[in-house]
């Protein structure tokens, strides 16, 4: 339980450092944050490797706790059946992946996977729609109106099924704002026009946004 | 032995064996290509597991762990500096300059205006600094000469003049530095300091700081002027990349879901607005067009009602002097009619833009220009002393005069500031937060609206500008007014306002407001270069009671001064032979900008349509792929790059989610998923046939 007891061994460090973005130093820190979150008769680092920590203990964490995310990220990482716990590694994984010195690649692929809110491998109108409502907040005044979501996200009956059909009832019918809802996320990033869009066209779309990297970052 | 893993992990059924080969597919690519283990997107333990079957592992050398730790540090160290070049390093605390992005930081001041008043502090301070430097100091080291002999009354009379009294001007302030007045100076010598000239040209060299300053402040047009009205930005990427991971606190991830949710709004309703116009039809075009019209003329004839009130207001109050009851309220009648005017004109213009249906940038920008231009045409006219009648006589000193207009402005619009937020807003929010009742919500608190608040700042440094030749010390005035102003507004700001219904875009508001300053500058500059170059300065006061115009200083010194030759190449540059050129020049170089800037629209426009044509061959390629892959006996010579089945991993690999590159939903679908291998690494392949999007529909 002292300070020497506490410490991860040199052959478990270097095999962290090799398996993750983390340097000596990350890696040591969060493990000593790691087992704050531990009850305190289990904070030797043999316990500590095989504890896991429930998703409340982690969603307490100041530097998850405003992140709208915050339960799609844990959820993510988790690797326990029912995925409501993380153990040290999956703990390590999560600020691997949120480092500044993960590639552009492996963030991208991480965004899609806590972007996709039903977990079906696609980012489908509902997982849209429930990203926008977590960026504006639930508030009256920020949420967006339900014809501002459909204009923003809107394209799915053009786009599934059909392909472009020309001009016509089919458009007028959707609305006022149809028009440019066709122009907006699902038309801009639907490269396939099968009204969703999936992990290579996310990544696509990512890599033309330059400050991505820069800000899905997370650092104790 | 992944099948003992999966068997030990989780106790679950075997796998399918189609799956089980695509997995060991997938197995053997990641071992035998050469990345490093931490970029493949499993869980720790897979990764653990990838490792251990490598043949020799890809291990880290020690030379690559030292480059990768140089390479952290050295991108650790531009990210700090980029963040103290944008002022907020010292303000970072505990968290430290790694954790924050720029977004993240400017997540905690949002205010749009903090710009505009440190710019403006930072533009007074420099003003005040150069004209104590070469005019202040420099007067009270070499001790002037005393007054020189006042004007005789007798020739005053003689002249036809009213005697009225000077007394409006106390007297303890007239021999002060803070006026044009308390100057003297000796002859001018070809040796000592020329006080005169420094005095001078220290106006005209600080205006063109100040111009200087406010270009380097301008980051540039805003895109969308550049990217023509119907360009809209990919709110794809914005969507996907807008939250900042390294926003801690509750107060700053409430505003930054604000400043996203209005930037969408402000997309959309543009979007809408966009739209709206297009789909215009000629007899809705013309009758726009005549609603405009209407209203600017409406606004411009309200522009010149306020002017006249405001020379009648003068005039009559120079007229009064005499009767003594009146004469303070007289003295500040001219500013007390002037901001009403302005503040009624802010409100109408607001209302009346909005008549017009504008986007909303527009409105602001719109109400912004008309207030100013309301303001300058004031202004102007103030340093015109013919204008008043300011007879030559009555005023033996008309440079303190205006001087003590200015001044009295000045000092009027920080008090009615001061007096609207504490005797205005405040007592408003008081009423409405304890009573309720239908006529409070109805006046609600008081609306935070943005173009009035930087018209105050934009109207405040107009006013010192003209002023510089005049009361050389109303920087220093003005800056401890902006000073105080900024947390008088950011009090009534966060206290008493609502935050405004209408969205707007701040950043082309900011670039705004600096363009607006400059034209208060330059309009500024016009009154003060003919007040120089033309007109008389008084007998009595000042430094320049021998020269028929201050100006001529300059031509007296360099006569004095100079060695023939470089008075010559002077009188060259002052002359027309010189002018002509510069200006056929100057014409040039404007071409050259132009048609420069036409290019780049070009060259922009064209890299618009060869993004069409890509997104084009992309369809190609993709049609062409899908008419592939639907052919029989295709299929094999395909080899997945990556397994696709959810059921063929075992447990313990990603839980809950497919493996990297798998296809979409199980979505009915006629082909089960094995025949459809994801060759592309995740592109869905449609088999129907797709129809391209036209170029208009991009």
């Amino acid at each position: 339980m002292g300070g020497s007891g506490s410490r991860l061994s040199k052959e478990l460090l270097v095999e962290y450092q090799d398996l993750t973005f983390l340097t000596k130093q990350e890696i040591l820190l969060a493990h000593r944050r790691f087992c704050e979150l531990l009850p305190q008769e289990h904070r030797s680092v043999e316990e500590s490797l095989q504890a896991r920590v429930s998703l409340e203990q982690i969603l307490s964490l100041p530097e998850l706790k405003a992140n709208p995310f915050k339960e799609r990220i844990c959820r993510v990482f988790s690797t326990s059946p029912t995925r409501d716990s993380l153990s040290f590694e999956d703990f390590l994984d999560l600020l691997s992946v949120f480092s500044d010195t993960a590639t552009p690649d492996i963030k991208s692929h991480y965004a899609f996977r806590i972007f996709d809110f039903d977990d079906d491998g696609t980012l489908n109108r509902e997982d849209l729609s429930q990203l926008v409502n977590c960026l504006t907040g639930e508030g009256e005044d920020t949420r967006l109106s339900a014809s501002e979501m459909k204009q923003l996200i809107d394209n799915v009956s053009n786009g599934a099924g059909l392909g472009w059909a020309g001009p016509g009832s089919r458009r007028e019918g959707l609305g006022f704002g149809l028009k440019l809802s066709l122009s907006q996320i699902l038309e801009e990033s639907d490269i396939d026009r099968d009204g969703t869009i999936n992990l290579s066209e996310f990544q696509h779309v990512i890599s033309r946004s330059p400050d991505f990297a820069s800000s899905f970052k997370i650092v104790l | 032995m992944l099948r003992q893993w999966s068997v030990q992990a989780s106790g679950e059924p075997e796998p399918e064996p189609a799956g089980e080969e695509l997995w060991e597919q997938e197995m053997e690519r990641l071992c035998s290509s050469q990345e490093p283990v931490r970029v493949l997107p499993y869980a720790m333990v897979d990764k653990r597991f990838i490792r251990l079957r490598e043949p020799e592992g890809v291990k880290t050398s020690c030379w690559q762990q030292w480059r990768r730790r140089q390479q952290t540090a050295g991108r650790r160290l531009g990210e700090a500096g980029a963040l103290y070049e944008i002022g907020l390093g010292p303000r970072l605390g505990a968290s430290g300059p790694t954790c924050c992005s720029p977004q993240a930081s400017s997540a905690r001041n949002p205010s749009p205006t903090s710009p505009s008043f440190a710019s403006c502090l930072l533009l007074n301070l420099l003003t005040l600094l150069l004209t104590t430097a070469s005019s202040c100091c420099p007067l009270t080291w070499l001790r002037p000469p005393d007054r020189g002999p006042a004007l005789n009354f007798s020739e005053c009379l003689a002249h036809g003049g009213n005697s009225a009294p000077r007394a409006h001007l106390n007297p303890a302030f007239n021999n002060t530095y803070l006026f044009y007045g308390a100057y003297r100076a000796g002859p001018e010598s070809s040796s000592i300091y020329s006080i005169r000239l420094a005095y001078l040209l220290s106006p005209l060299a600080c205006l063109l700081l100040c111009f200087c300053g406010i270009l380097r402040m301008v980051k540039g047009l805003p895109q969308k002027m550049f990217l023509g009205q119907d360009y809209r930005s990919p709110l794809s990427a914005k969507v996907f990349s807008s939250w900042d991971f390294c926003i801690q606190g509750q107060e700053a991830a409430t505003i930054k879901k604000h400043e996203i949710s209005n930037e969408f709004k402000v997309e959309l309703e543009e979007g809408r607005h966009l739209l709206m116009v297009q789909h215009q039809t000629r007899a809705q075009r013309a009758c726009h067009l005549l609603t405009y019209l209407r209203v600017n003329i409406l606004i411009g004839l309200l522009v010149v009602g306020a002017i006249s009130a405001i020379f009648w207001a003068t005039k009559y109050s120079q007229d009064n002097k005499e009767v003594p009851v009146l004469f303070l309220l007289l003295q500040y009648l001219p500013p007390g009619v002037h901001r009403p005017g302005q503040l009624s004109g802010s409100l109408l213009f607001v209302f009346l833009v909005q008549l017009e249906n504008y986007p909303p940038n527009t409105e602001v920008n719109l109400t912004l220009i008309w207030a100013v231009s309301y303001l300058l045409c004031f202004g102007r006219n103030k340093t015109s002393c013919e204008s008043y009648g300011y007879n030559a006589c009555d005023y033996q000193c008309w440079e303190n005069s205006v001087g003590v207009e200015l001044y009295k402005l000045s000092i009027f619009n920080f008090l009615l500031t001061v007096a609207f937020t504490f005797l205005v807003s405040l007592p408003r929010r008081l009423l409405v937060e304890r009573f309720s009742g239908r006529f409070w919500a109805w006046l609600d608190r008081e609306e935070f609206l943005l173009p009035k608040n930087v018209l105050d700042i934009v109207e405040g440094q107009t006013v010192t500008w003209m002023g510089l030749f005049y009361c050389p010390l109303l920087p220093l005035l003005n800056s401890i007014f902006v000073f105080l102003t900024f947390y008088i507004k950011k009090y009534t700001l966060l206290r008493n306002s609502r935050a405004s219904p209408r969205p707007f875009r701040a950043s082309s508001s900011i670039f705004f407001f600096q363009l607006v300053l400059i034209l208060g500058l330059l309009l500024a500059a016009v009154p003060l270069g003919y007040v120089v170059s033309s007109i008389r300065s008084s007998w009595d006061c000042g430094l320049f009671t021998n020269y028929s115009a201050p100006w001529q200083v300059v031509p007296e010194l360099v006569a004095l001064r100079l060695p023939p030759p470089s008075q010559r190449i002077l009188h060259y540059l002052g002359s027309h032979a010189f002018s002509f050129p510069l200006l056929i020049l100057l014409s040039l170089v404007l071409t050259v900008c132009v048609s420069q800037s036409q290019a780049s629209a070009r060259a922009i426009r064209g890299l618009r349509k060869q993004l069409v044509w890509q997104v084009q061959e992309k369809w190609h390629l993709v049609d062409d792929l899908s008419r592939l892959i639907s052919e029989p006996g295709s299929g094999d010579s395909l080899g997945p790059e990556s397994p696709h089945s959810r059921g063929s991993r075992p447990r313990s690999f990603c839980p809950g989610f497919p493996c990297p590159g798998s296809p979409g939903p199980r979505a009915p679908r006629p082909e089960p998923s094995l025949e459809d291998p994801a060759g592309l690494c995740g592109v869905r392949v449609p088999v129907r046939s797709c129809r391209f999007p036209s170029g208009s529909e991009l």
